[in-house]
């Protein structure tokens, strides 16, 4: 099994790429050794569910397959690669939620503090990320970890700017007061 | 011992954040099934959409045809669920012996069909209301979106 970090093989990733373009599942196993963490880690912080990331993180890998054709590689791959779980994270949201859900807009509420703190491989600030309702979870996440915009975010997730900058804010308000009473 | 203040604990935890979280389980075998049977899904995949998109066509021409040449005589309402009953009963026939893939589909099924009856409720005293109409379309086609995603055989619950 192979513990190489992506950023530090990107010949070698290219090599890849194009080996799995032209159908190479081995080489595609390679490729999913090199990411699956990084993209189960995106997809347990924005649906901060285990079970949930594990399909969301399989979908992931199974739709870069069949669309990996797409991938002119103009962005790094691993910059595709996390949209396109982010995006799938996302949808996967929605497709869990029932129809009087969609249509009152209900929240998913993060996991309680026990679950966050039985949760395997979450430490620290993440304990506290997974408990933050939807939205605001989804945003801090893409926001403070992934690094993209507002706009980007309000884009993705179908809501104003202004509503991406105040669900931060919220996220924020929320950890630091339970940062302050742990 | 003092902690820091919260600003300091984000910043600092944000840039130590290891971005890499293992999964718990072996996820490769799953999506390995999923792509090795690729042809076989596509094929079962490729059927329903077909059926469904199938279904919404005829759905809109029925409640076009209701709505504009038809009524007020007969009410659009009898109509969609003539259609959507016998679609169901013939899917829950289908599917009678197949083993469910989610235990709790009947429970979702059943929040479908409460849904169902509101909206019916509501059509009793709007029977021509064409928001309504398509509500109550869109309610019937979830009802058999679900019947058949919980009985298909998917990826993601290998």
């Amino acid at each position: 099994m192979l513990h190489v970090k992506p950023e530090q093989t990107p010949l070698c990733e290219a090599t890849l790429i194009e080996r799995v373009k032209s159908g190479e599942q081995a080489a595609y196993t390679t490729l999913y050794e090199l990411h699956i963490k990084r993209v189960y880690g995106l997809c347990l912080r924005l649906l901060a569910d285990q079970a949930h990331a594990e399909d969301a993180a399989q979908e992931v890998f199974v739709q870069v397959w069949h669309k990996i054709a797409q991938f002119d590689g103009r962005s790094q791959f691993s910059t595709w690669l996390y949209s396109v779980a982010s995006n799938i994270a996302i949808n996967y949201l929605r497709k869990q939620k029932n129809w009087l859900q969609k249509v009152v807009s209900i929240e998913h509420s993060g996991m309680d503090e026990q679950s966050a703190n039985d949760c395997e491989g979450l430490n620290g600030l993440d304990k506290l990320i997974v408990r933050l309702p939807e939205r605001a979870r989804m945003v801090f996440v893409l926001f403070a970890i992934e690094g993209y915009r507002h706009e980007e975010i309000a884009e993705q997730l179908g809501m104003a700017v202004g509503s991406s900058k105040s669900q931060y804010h919220r996220a924020r308000q929320l950890l630091q007061e339970w940062y302050e009473n742990e | 011992m003092n902690k820091p203040n919260f600003d300091d604990y984000l910043n600092k935890s944000l840039n130590t954040l290891d971005k890499e979280i293992p999964p718990q389980k072996d996820l490769w075998a799953g999506i390995e099934r999923a792509i090795v049977n690729n042809k076989q899904n596509q094929k079962k995949a490729g059927t329903w959409p077909k059926l469904t998109a199938i279904a919404a066509c005829t759905i809109a021409a029925l409640v076009a045809v209701n709505i504009f040449f038809i009524a007020p005589e007969p009410q659009p309402v009898v109509a969609i669920s003539d259609y959507f009953s016998a679609r169901k009963n013939s899917l829950l026939v289908e599917y009678e012996n197949k083993e469910a893939l989610t235990t709790n589909w009947q429970t979702q099924l059943q929040e479908l069909e409460e849904a169902e009856q509101a909206i019916k409720q509501a059509l009793k005293n709007e029977p021509q209301n064409q928001a309504l109409l398509t509500m109550l379309a869109q309610i019937y086609q979830q009802q058999l979106d679900l019947i058949n995603k919980v009985h298909a055989p998917r990826w993601q619950h290998i």
